[in-house]
């Protein structure tokens, strides 16, 4: 039922993207929000100095190189399955047949993902999701928002959300500690995220004018890279 | 016949296969120029960053000099302020130039010295124009087990010899993310761009510094 709920509340972004304008120019930013942005993103710089930061500081001291790699690799293997779904529904055949071998190998060979052979036999991982199809099937990208907790979207991404997690199949199934390991999976997953890019974040507060527009910016160039897959042209760079 | 009909084809292909190249040769060239130019000039500069015979002051002047003779600093510069390069002042223009000059040195050192143990290698190159390049490289990690990471440079020649004018991290350009900063900035500040000078200043003396 709240998956339902969810889906609802993603159609209501898909509206709220088809609604928005095209920005004038890239620096006009398309963000009619910035204000409520700007005062989410102070809340969310408070939630991170004192609940996450600390938690990831010692999970950075406790927990060598090797088992951050582990826990990365475990967590990108649950994620294979929602992964190859976006790459079928993106016509990315060949790509769905790389995350399929993946989870495959990985889910034995591997040990359930904790170490990663396919790599090793060239089979690179890759990410993708329900935002990137959208993108693909030509849905705007909307007004840039900065969500509670999760940053950095707009409605395309935020609906993005919702339906992988509808799809993920390690949502439909429902033991008897299902929401600890659904929280637990979170908690995680924030934790391997802040880890992996907590020097590059500390860094860009550190030599930025603006962060707030040096964030969106970044959001956006790096959502535009994800959906292009790579292969985004040089011709759609600016003259200078 | 039998004998001429596979050196026929295999002429034909041959020739087929090399017009492409004869026809790209010049531009085919000024690539390699952008590739040699990258390949060598990122090398020194990380050798410099990694130089730990090096004192502080020295590592800085040595990686400064390189970067100010590689990069067209007054080409980002400009491009940077936007739309405001238009209507500001000519002498705040040149102020933002030079302070903007110090801010970068002191950005791309901080940046670039993440990356001191790591090795680069040059994968090809695209041509947008005839003087306009993106040279693609890996960024190779020897004591880590991750990919490798993307890093692209945008190399011109129309000044007669290659300058960097951008470089990109995963796909991330960072002149398109400082020109909205920037833009951004200005658009706070009542286009301002005495105010963004003097910010960029307390920002290059900043990131001098060890960080905290």
């Amino acid at each position: 039922m709240r998956w339902r709920q969810g889906l609802l509340f993603g159609l209501w972004g898909l509206v709220l993207a088809g609604c928005a304008t095209t920005p004038p120019s890239p620096e006009a930013a398309n963000d009619p929000y910035e204000q409520i942005n700007r005062d989410t993103l102070r809340r969310n710089a408070k939630v991170d100095k004192y609940v996450v930061l600390p938690t990831v500081r010692l999970y950075l001291q406790m927990v060598p190189e090797d088992g951050r790699r582990g826990v990365h690799n475990f967590l990108g293997n649950l994620s294979l399955p929602t992964i190859f779904v976006n790459d079928m529904l993106q016509g990315e055949l060949s790509r769905a047949g790389k995350s399929m071998w993946r989870l495959v190998i990985n889910s034995t060979v591997g040990i359930a993902g904790i170490w990663d052979p396919a790599s090793k036999i060239g089979i690179p991982g890759h990410g993708e999701d329900f935002g990137q199809t959208l993108a693909v099937w030509g849905v705007k990208e909307g007004p840039y928002l900065i969500l509670p907790i999760f940053g950095p979207s707009n409605p395309r991404d935020a609906t993005g959300l919702l339906v992988d997690a509808a799809i993920d199949p390690t949502n439909q199934i429902h033991f008897k500690h299902h929401l600890w390991w659904a929280a637990g999976r979170e908690y995680f997953t924030l934790l391997d995220l802040k880890s992996q890019t907590y020097q590059t974040v500390q860094g860009i507060q550190r030599s930025s004018v603006d962060y707030y527009s040096s964030l969106r910016n970044f959001y956006r160039q790096y959502r535009n890279e994800q959906i292009g897959n790579g292969r985004n042209q040089p011709q759609d760079l600016p003259d200078f | 016949m039998r004998l001429s009909m596979p050196l026929t084809r295999r002429a034909m292909l041959a020739t087929a296969t090399a017009l492409p190249l004869i026809k790209a040769g010049p531009a085919a060239a000024a690539g390699n120029v952008a590739e040699a130019f990258v390949d060598d000039n990122i090398h020194k500069g990380l050798a410099i960053l990694s130089d730990k015979k090096l004192s502080v002051t020295q590592r800085r002047d040595q990686f400064e000099t390189l970067l100010l003779g590689l990069v067209d600093v007054r080409r980002i510069g400009l491009f940077t302020l936007g739309q405001y390069r238009r209507t500001a002042p000519p002498e705040d223009v040149e102020a933002f130039i030079n302070a903007f000059k110090n801010y970068a040195t002191a950005a791309y050192q901080s940046y670039f010295a993440k990356y001191t143990n790591q090795t680069l290698k040059v994968t090809g190159s695209t041509k947008r124009n005839d003087t306009d390049y993106i040279v693609q490289t890996l960024l190779i990690d020897p004591n880590s087990s991750q990919q490798p990471s993307e890093v692209d440079f945008r190399v011109r020649t129309d000044t007669g010899k290659p300058v960097l004018v951008d470089v990109a991290y995963q796909g991330i350009w960072l002149s398109l993310e400082e020109r909205d900063q920037f833009v951004a900035f200005l658009g706070q500040n009542n286009g301002n761009v005495r105010t963004l000078i003097a910010h960029l200043s307390e920002l290059a003396v900043n990131l001098g510094k060890p960080p905290q």
